[in-house]
Order: structure tokens, then sequence, then C-alpha cells
């Protein structure tokens, strides 16, 4: 697609400048969607007169305020049906020097797939209630997008392409007021989009009528980074992914803001290590509370399944607002347990292996296992027991790209602590040769038995667990039969301030007949489920699916959805 | 038809266990999955793993190079030719 770039400037009782800015846009060639976003008659007179769609100058105009978000939005769809790749961001007070504009459309030119955005050097003319946002704002953005951005996300003055924008902006609800900047640049580096910071002045002239309200704006924007922060679990492994990758070349000045690749996780440790797990777990209860009390999925599944666990367990009791909230503040303790268990800071002697005799034969007998691991308990506890050797000999499967990348991303940090993966949404002849000469090798091959594959029409069948029937993975079985190798559970349940560590064996073999492949697969999925029952029925919230894990439709679909 | 085709039809009647189907009935440039002979991606796999065992050879290569390997016997074979040459 050929680069086609326009500006779109939302106006909502702005015109005294506009005439100038429309004149030196239209100078550098672009065609221009000013959206008056319901704007007293004084301004809307003006901004009218200025609608010329043959002189490229296009007047939108919303009757009744919608907010910043909304008029660029609204600007957007405008210039994608006029047929633009790009679109240049411009605040209609004059506060945006333009002389930039040709630099930023030259570094979109150059790598059309990023956004280009206006990195502020502000000087004492910024009003106070600005101020304010734009700490708030720093403060958050760089947890979200777990980096420290060279720049803020605040600033009205950016390039985007066309169709990713459009993507994002389909695919989440985004502030429609002067939450959108930031909220729209945050949820753009989540989806994986670069970014070029480019140093602009910016100046608040006297007398300048910028729309932003010290309370109103300042609450909506800590709103919206709520809003984020508490989607941030679900999308950790995808913005590790993304984040910050090293620049394609370090030859322009732009692509200086692109250092500091993993930088964010450092801080995350040094975060961990500075206030420590406990510090952290206090600080991320809140955070699960928030997310507990407004996300009706989350309560919903956590009851389902907890009311189910109650009957299997003969308690005759309903599972209470106190009961679910446990279950997510549980999750939250295990988002931090996990992060410690990568950092090596779970001691060894609070794991203890039930049967340590079965776990130390398999590890000295060096044979090579299908091991399934469940989203039961915290299985990278399970680390803190196995030495580096046995470690190394771990290969985990993965239903993702993201969640292989993400863990390469961990093997930066530590090494010594990380375990190879291997994703699986495509196994063809290549990779299964593959895993058969891990397992010849000693190796361990893991895979999750309670997750099923990301794509609907992958294999799944359907067991008893806890009284209805439950989807699950048809995968594990088929590995199982096609390595010709032993197959065996393994759960890590938080015990009385420590860790229990369940190994067992499940199969010696696992081999399908010719015909009825499905029907044998079922049986083993069906046993694999009842000893997963067995399982979560020690202590039910310890139970990590939050969805509903009796739905028919494919699990990682909905989770990736969240 | 060649000897390693011959073997190569053998192996596949004797690994998925086709007892319907006799080696000479599976023409050499037959699509082997989803039409023709509708095959299977565990059967693919299946096959993949007794090529190996039997002729000691691993396809590695993108999704669509293997798809294009084990298209019919007579790209197996071909892919089995080209891994002796080497």
């Amino acid at each position: 697609m050929t680069f086609r770039c326009c500006a779109i400037i939302p106006s909502h009782n702005h015109s005294a400048v506009i005439g100038e800015i429309v004149r030196q846009l239209r100078s550098d060639g672009l065609a221009v969607f000013i959206i008056d976003d319901g704007s007293d008659d004084v301004h809307r007179t003006v901004l009218e007169a200025i609608h010329s769609p043959d002189g490229g100058v296009t007047v939108y105009r919303f009757a009744v305020n919608r907010g910043k978000g909304a008029a660029v939005i609204k600007g957007v769809e405008l210039a994608i049906a006029a047929g633009f790749t790009h679109a240049l961001q411009i605040d209609a007070d004059g506060q945006h020097d333009l002389a930039q504009a040709p630099a930023m459309i030259a570094i979109s030119e150059a790598h059309p797939e990023a956004l280009i955005a206006g990195a502020p050097l502000y000087d004492e003319s910024m009003p106070r209630a600005r101020r304010v946002g734009r700490r708030i704002t720093h403060f958050w953005v760089a947890i979200e997008t777990l980096s420290i951005h060279p720049a803020d996300t605040m600033c009205g003055f950016r390039l985007y392409p066309l169709d990713r924008l459009n993507a994002v902006l389909k695919s989440a609800r985004v502030g429609q007021r002067m939450d959108f900047d930031p909220e729209i640049m945050v949820r753009l580096i989540w989806s994986g989009m670069p970014v070029f910071f480019v140093p602009v002045r910016v100046a608040y002239p006297v007398g300048n009528l910028s729309g932003f309200a010290l309370i109103g704006d300042n609450w909506r924007i800590t709103k919206m980074h709520t809003r984020l922060v508490f989607a941030l679990p679900w999308r950790l492994r995808q913005i590790l992914r993304n984040r910050r990758r090293p620049a394609a070349s370090q030859d322009h000045w732009a692509a200086l803001g692109e250092r500091g690749a993993y930088l964010g996780l450092r801080i995350l440790a040094l975060f961990y290590r500075l206030i420590g797990r406990y510090g952290c777990m206090a600080a991320v209860f809140p955070i699960a509370a928030y997310f507990h009390l407004t996300s009706r999925e989350q309560r919903r599944s956590s009851q389902l399944f907890l009311r189910r666990a109650y009957q299997a367990q003969g308690l005759a009791r309903e599972p209470g607002w106190i009961d679910t909230l446990r279950h997510s503040l549980g999750f939250a303790r295990k988002t931090v347990d996990t992060f410690a268990a990568w950092m090596g800071d779970i001691d060894p002697a609070i794991v203890k292996a039930t049967d340590h005799r079965t776990l130390n034969n398999v590890m000295a007998d060096g044979q090579g296992i299908l091991l399934m691991v469940s989203h039961l308990g915290n299985i990278e506890i399970s680390r803190a027991l196995l030495d580096q050797a046995q470690r190394s000999r771990i290969k985990l499967l993965v239903h993702t790209l993201h969640a292989q990348k993400f863990a390469r991303i961990l093997q930066q940090f530590r090494p010594e602590a990380a375990v190879d993966t291997i994703q699986v949404t495509e196994v063809n002849p290549g990779t299964m040769i593959a895993l058969k000469e891990i397992i010849e090798a000693g190796g361990w091959v893991a895979i999750a038995g309670d997750r099923t594959p990301v794509t609907a029409h992958e294999r799944v069948c359907r067991a008893p667990f806890l009284g209805h029937d439950a989807s699950f993975p048809e995968g594990p079985y088929l590995l199982a039969h096609l390595l010709e190798c032993p197959v065996y559970l393994m759960f890590c349940l938080r015990h009385k301030g420590g860790y229990r560590l369940y190994f067992e064996k499940f199969a010696d073999r696992i081999t399908l007949p010719r015909r009825d492949k499905s029907a044998a697969v079922a049986q083993w999925a069906a046993r694999y489920a009842r000893r997963l029952e067995r399982y979560c029925l020690i202590d039910p919230l310890q139970w990590y699916n939050f969805f509903d894990f009796w739905s028919t439709t494919p699990a990682n679909a909905k989770a990736g959805a969240q | 038809m060649s000897e390693l085709e011959r073997e190569l039809k053998e192996l596949i009647v004797r690994a998925l266990s086709l007892e319907d189907l006799k080696p000479e009935d599976i023409d050499s440039n037959e699509q082997l999955f989803v039409t023709g002979l509708g095959l299977d991606s565990i059967d693919g796999l299946e096959l993949g793993m007794a090529i190996r065992k039997k002729y000691g050879i691993k396809p590695v290569g993108s999704k669509e190079e293997i798809r294009a390997i084990f298209a019919t016997v007579s790209s197996i074979a071909r892919f089995i030719h080209s891994q002796r040459a080497i």
C-alpha cells in the first residue's frame, strides 16, 4: 500500500489559530480533517468557513461535545474512508510545533508500522492541571508497558498507522475524552507497535483555553490507567513479547528511544528486590481486589467452580463473596510467588515433595517422560526442587508463540532458571521428531493438561469434572502415544506457608488403537480429569482457571479475549 | 515405481494400520492428507515417526516445507533421497 498521510485535528472551542495550522499543513501537502467537537457558535462559524473538500480540508461537526477521543476516532474513520494509510494528530490550540511535522512524516514513511509520537520539551507555561495529569500518567504508563519511556504518552501530537490503530480501536473501548491520548498509546504499544519519539516544542500560550479540567480529566485519566493496570496481568505475555524490540537500525536519532530493551522487567525485578515478596503482595492485593470487583466474568467463573468443588467435597455451602474474593487474592499471591520462583527466591526447604522416592527415582533414572502440568496451584515453584541439570532437561510445550517469547525474555534475566519452551500450535512431523529426540535423551516434555488449544478446530474432548462435562485437550495423550514414553503428573500446591509438590505416574505408556482413537483419548482424558479433581479438592482456592471451565467454547480463545 | 516408493507405501500401510488397503493401491502422486488418501494430522505425525525410525532422517523446516515433503509418496521419496545424498 502506498503511504498516504493526512492530518486530523480535533477541536472543541478552538478556532483562533486553526487557519494558520491548516495553512501550514496544506503547504506540507497534507489533507486535513477537522472534527468540530460541538464547539460554541463563534468557533463553529470559523471552523465551518474552513471546510473546503476540493481544497483538501474537511470539517465534520458533532452537534454536541463528545470528547477529544471521540473526535479523533471520527477523524480516523473519515481518513480511512478517504483512502489514507497514516494520520498526523494535532491539537487545535496551536501548542504543537508544526515545523516538526515533515520530520515525523519522513520517519513514518521509513517505518510505516510504527507510531511516531511527539515527546514534548515543556516550558514553564504549562498549566498546573496538566502537570499533575502528566505526573500521574508517567507513573502508570511505566507500569503498564513495563518500561520507562523516554517521553510521555499525553502529547496529542503523533502520527498513527491507520489500519493498526483502527484494529485496536475496534478491539477495545478506548476513553472518549482526554483519557484517549495516553490510553490509545498504551494499547498500541501492547499490540506490538514500535514507537519512535520525536522531541517537539510545546508551548501553552497565555490565555490559551486548554480543554483540560484539573479535577474531571485527571480523575478520568486515573480511572483509565486503573483500568489498564487491571488488564495488565492478562496482557503481560503480550507486552513482554512486544516491549521495546531493539530498533532495526540505530541510524536515526529517533531510534535512540528504542534502547534499553528489557529495562522494564529489570525495574520490576528491582521493585521486587526493594520491597520484597511480601511488599509486592501488599501492592498486588488491592489491584486484585479491584479487578475482582469489576470483573463479573471472573467472579462468576470463580463462584461456579467453588460451588461445584464444595459440592464434590460434600460441603453444603454456597460460595459467598468472601470466598470468591479470597480466590482472586490467591491468584495475586500466586503471581508474586511465580516471580519469586523466577528470581530464585523460593527456599527449596519450603517445598516438600509428598512422594520423594518417585521424583528422585525418575530424576536419577534419566528416562524421558511426558509431564502433565496444570493451572492448579503454582507449578513454577517446582523449579525450587529441581537442580539446574534437571531443569535443563525440561522442555515446556506451550500453545502460543507469546508464551514462548515470554519464556525467552525470562531466560535473559536468569538463564539458570529458564525452562526451554516449544510452541505446539503447530506440531508437524519435524517438531514431533524433535520431541522424540528430547525424550530419547532423557528430557522431560511438559504440557498443560487443563487448557484446550488456541484454535477451535483443534482436538478437544469432553470429560466429567466435578460432576459436569468439561473440555480437555486431546494433545497430551496423542503426544504420549507418539512419543512412546511414560506419563507423569505434577502439581504444586501452597500448604501452610510452604508448598507441597505432588508427583505421580499417570501411565507407563499410552497406546491408542488405530480405530476409535477419539474414544480411547476421551478415556484417558477422563482419567486425568479424575486426578485433577482429586488435587483441586485439596484446596479449591488454588484453582487458577478463571473462565467457565465447563464451557464448550475453547478456553484459550476466551482467556485471550480478556 | 522406484524401490523406495514401494517401501514407503508398505510403511504407510503398516505404520497406519490401513488394513483395507494394499501398498499397490496407493498412487505415488496421490495426495496423502485431507484429500486423496485422507490421512489426518495425527497420521502425519505417526508417519513422520515411522519414517525417522526406518530411514533415520529428520524433516525440518517451516510448516509449508514440511507439508510439501509429506504431500505424496513420491515427494517423501524425493526427500529421503536428497537426505541420503548428503
